[in-house]
């Protein structure tokens, strides 16, 4: 085996430091050593060219380039190789320029440190081998689970596009959160007419042939890695059809079934049969197959609704639960967050005194399409007369979340302007701990809501300070200290936390969590929209607590990364360093499963052997440190070529 | 016999590809002059390093292992330096077993833009190994015919 090792001048900076021909005598008595070539400067286009036809012409089994840092140049003289037709991984490069030439006073010294690390790539080129950077086609379509704002943004910006879109969403309507809310901030734009475009385009929308819509669905099975997942998705029945119905609610009126609406927090009831809300799109009722009579088994024979349907065909009291396969290229988990249950502060007073919200049950109180059409009002339909809007309900505090959600205080400055319009004559106070109103457009809120005259602002320390009692003449009293104060209604602002369908997605999908629970970005300031798996992006709540803009910002960043990544006509390389495992070696004990945060590691349940996923494998080579059994090769760090780097640096 | 002081150790260091080779790249780039006992391998990660690296450099003359990586919570590939740092401190319990001390081990962390901190890094080792002198190896113990294991009888 013959190495044909170049050494690069860098016009001079390195061969005024080091005796390029003390290097040559010295390489010469090595019996790998096949010849060797002094260039001026190998990565100028003549360099490269003169490089190109000398290799061509010599055709030497493995090349070593002295000249600078590999991060540098590698990929430039890898290139030169493939055009001689050698293939680019049987070379090792030297970095005498940053390791050795700049950084060495004496030029003896600097010449024996070149040699020895020239020395050591000819000992370990010659265990190099031939990588082949492999290809394969991909699907372009994603599938996005969740249609809130993020997922509704990143569906529309997909299709715009012309890919192939499959929007997965839990409940029976779009929009998400922010469409129940009367006005988001920090414009007090109205929730649903600021989302209504995003769901109409989605379903309508020039490019709406190229989402397909799956409501009352939940993915249930992934396999695969970027460029081809494989995703079943469990379509529960609607019960009603969502093409032939035309919206009427001629079906609700008759349905003899009565129960607390979830989609409005529980404050109003809903039919067994009914819209989720008004104005919720689509515009289709769907059944509560728990509470309807007839789906519930009580009933069997019940078919009020359909009789009373004028389209027929449109109730369909038999449809059945299926599951679809999909086959996509990459996925987007949008599904959101939840609120901390305000009842784990039993001192607030949640859930134990009248008159005590959260903030989401204020939101639909206060929206036109909510339980009570948009009037703020006591349980006596009174309007209230002194609110106080408690901030920071489980946020900034160890024992309950220790970070800061940054949207509340926002929000409860949003609820301050509301009031004002709709009870103009209440007073409102916000105890609170510290504002964080950051933005160009967000101070306005706070400066609004803190020099209106009928707001007192009220700081507390610790929400121990605080405590909500009930007192003689059926208001609430708040104590802080020794201060006490009266209110009618008290709204709870609590944290943003992770949902419960987060934890269950990220285990089936196996996206990492965070220590708070979140779905875990690749990296938090330059790439908080890739999770680290592969293929599988984040946008939204789901990722952190954040606001409306931002989440649609991550939506449409999400969006373009998939284009990015999968281009229609174009094949996904893979990576030519990846792990290896020898299977018939591998013992099964999971130890590399357990240190590769990339899940490019899994178990083949037949054979009880891990397996390589190359798609997914970045080559860090931990694994391969790790493997007990020494059965996992690091392709181009293998044993060997370090082993002999090693003994060829000391020799 | 030379002094101490003229003793030039032999320090293999073992490098991240991307915070602390992209370190030294920076300390060559300002040209800051450092000793030249350290030559390098480059890994991709710490999390690569095999402790079998180090002892086949002990092994093959070196006096001296310098492992270098990202910051904690640096990490390219997000956590793999805890990996490196849970190993390092197992491997130097076995080094104690094999009476090389653990300061001719030493791990530490540079990231790309401590050009400053990689020459401080090098000229200390340096320093130290020379302080504490050639490695003294003993020939491998091999068991007699009884099976009882025995060191040989040099030291040198």
């Amino acid at each position: 085996m013959k190495v044909g090792v170049y050494f690069c001048r860098c016009g001079g900076i390195v061969s005024d430091k080091i005796d390029a021909d003390e290097v040559h005598r010295r390489l010469v008595r090595l019996p790998e050593m096949g010849y060797f070539t002094a260039i001026d400067l190998a990565c100028s286009e003549e360099g490269k060219a003169a490089m190109t036809a000398d290799l061509a012409q010599r055709g030497p089994d493995r090349v070593v380039v002295i000249a600078c840092s590999p991060r540098e140049h590698e990929e430039t003289f890898r290139a030169v190789l493939a055009n001689a037709g050698i293939n680019p991984f049987l070379m090792q490069m030297v970095n005498v320029r940053e390791h050795v030439a700049w950084v060495t006073e004496s030029g003896q010294t600097a010449t024996d440190k070149a040699f020895h690390l020239a020395r050591a790539a000819l000992a370990r080129v010659v265990h190099h081998e031939p990588l082949e950077r492999r290809e394969i086609d991909v699907s372009t379509d994603t599938l996005i689970i969740g249609a809130g704002p993020a997922g509704l943004k990143a569906a529309i910006t997909l299709a715009e596009a012309g890919r192939k879109v499959v929007l997965v969403e839990k409940g029976p309507i779009l929009g998400g959160m922010p469409v129940r809310y009367e006005e988001v901030f920090p414009r007090m734009e109205c929730g649903p007419c600021v989302l209504e475009p995003f769901m109409a385009e989605a379903m309508h929308g020039p490019h709406a042939h190229n989402i397909e819509i799956l409501l009352t669905s939940e993915v249930v099975e992934l396999a695969g890695s970027l460029g081809s997942f494989s995703v079943k998705v469990k379509v529960s029945p609607r019960y009603v059809d969502l093409t032939t119905c035309v919206g009427c609610g001629a079906c609700i009126e008759p349905c003899p079934v009565s129960h607390p609406n979830a989609v409005n927090c529980n404050l109003s009831t809903r039919k067994a049969i009914d819209f989720a809300f008004f104005g919720g799109l689509p515009n289709v009722p769907y059944i509560d197959p728990r509470a309807c009579l007839r789906l519930a088994g009580q009933e069997p024979a019940c078919e009020l609704c359909r009789t009373a349907c004028p389209v027929a065909g449109a109730v369909q009291l038999d449809a059945r639960e299926q599951v679809v396969d999909r086959q996509v290229g990459a996925l987007l988990l949008a599904v959101g967050s939840s609120l901390y249950d305000c009842g784990r502060l039993p001192e607030l007073g949640y859930r134990r005194l009248p008159g005590v919200l959260s903030s989401l049950e204020f939101e639909r109180m206060a929206a036109g399409t909510g339980p009570t059409g948009g009037e703020i009002r006591l349980s006596d339909g009174r309007p209230p007369e002194r609110v106080a809007i408690i901030h920071c309900v489980g946020s900034l505090d160890p024992k309950h979340n220790p970070y800061c959600s940054g949207v509340c205080c926002l929000n409860a400055f949003k609820f301050n302007r509301i009031l004002g319009h709709k009870v103009p004559r209440a007073r409102v106070s916000h105890y609170f701990r510290t504002i964080v109103a950051p933005g160009k457009d967000e101070c306005d809120l706070y400066q609004q809501a803190a020099s209106a005259p009928t707001t007192t602002m009220l700081s507390y320390r610790q929400i121990d300070e605080l405590s909500a009692e009930l007192n003689g003449d059926g208001r609430i009293s708040i104590r802080q200290d020794t201060r006490i104060d009266d209110y009618d209604m008290v709204v709870l602002m609590p944290a943003i936390i992770p949902s419960e369908s987060t934890r269950q997605l990220a285990h089936l999908l196996e996206v990492g969590l965070d220590h708070r629970g979140f779905c875990e970005e690749l990296h938090g300031r330059v790439d908080p929209t890739k999770s680290k798996t592969r293929g599988i992006y984040l946008a939204g709540t789901c990722q952190a607590p954040m606001d409306l803009a931002r989440a649609m910002t991550q939506a449409a960043s999400a969006a373009g990364l998939i284009m990015a990544e999968l281009v229609p006509g174009r094949k996904l390389p893979i990576e030519a360093i990846h792990a290896e495992v020898d299977a018939d070696r591998c013992s099964g004990c999971r130890c590399c499963l357990a240190v590769c945060p990339y899940k490019a590691l899994s178990l083949d349940p037949d054979r009880e052997v891990a397996e390589v996923n190359p798609v997914r494998c970045v080559g860090c080579g931990t694994c391969v440190a790790t493997c007990p059994s020494g059965v996992i090769k690091g392709r181009h760090f293998t044993n060997a070529q370090i082993f002999a780097e090693i003994e060829g640096i000391l020799t | 016999m030379k002094s101490q002081r003229d003793f030039e150790p032999k320090i293999v260091g073992f490098l991240c590809n991307w915070c602390s080779y992209a370190g030294a790249d920076k300390a060559g780039a300002a040209q800051t002059t450092y000793p030249a006992n350290v030559r390098v391998v480059r890994i991709m990660c710490t999390g690569r390093m095999d402790p079998q690296f180090a002892l086949k450099a002990f092994a093959s003359g070196a006096d001296g292992i310098l492992v270098l990586g990202c910051h904690p919570g640096d990490c390219h590939y997000k956590e793999q330096n805890f990996r490196m740092i849970q190993r390092h401190r197992l491997f130097l319990g076995l080094l104690r077993q094999y009476g090389i001390e653990g300061a001719r081990c030493r791990l530490d962390f540079v990231s790309a833009g401590e050009g400053d901190k990689f020459a401080r890094v090098i000229a200390e080792t340096v320093e130290a190994i020379r302080a504490l002198g050639p490695l003294r190896r003993r020939p491998i113990v091999q068991p007699n015919e009884e099976g009882d294991l025995h060191h040989g009888d040099s030291r040198a």
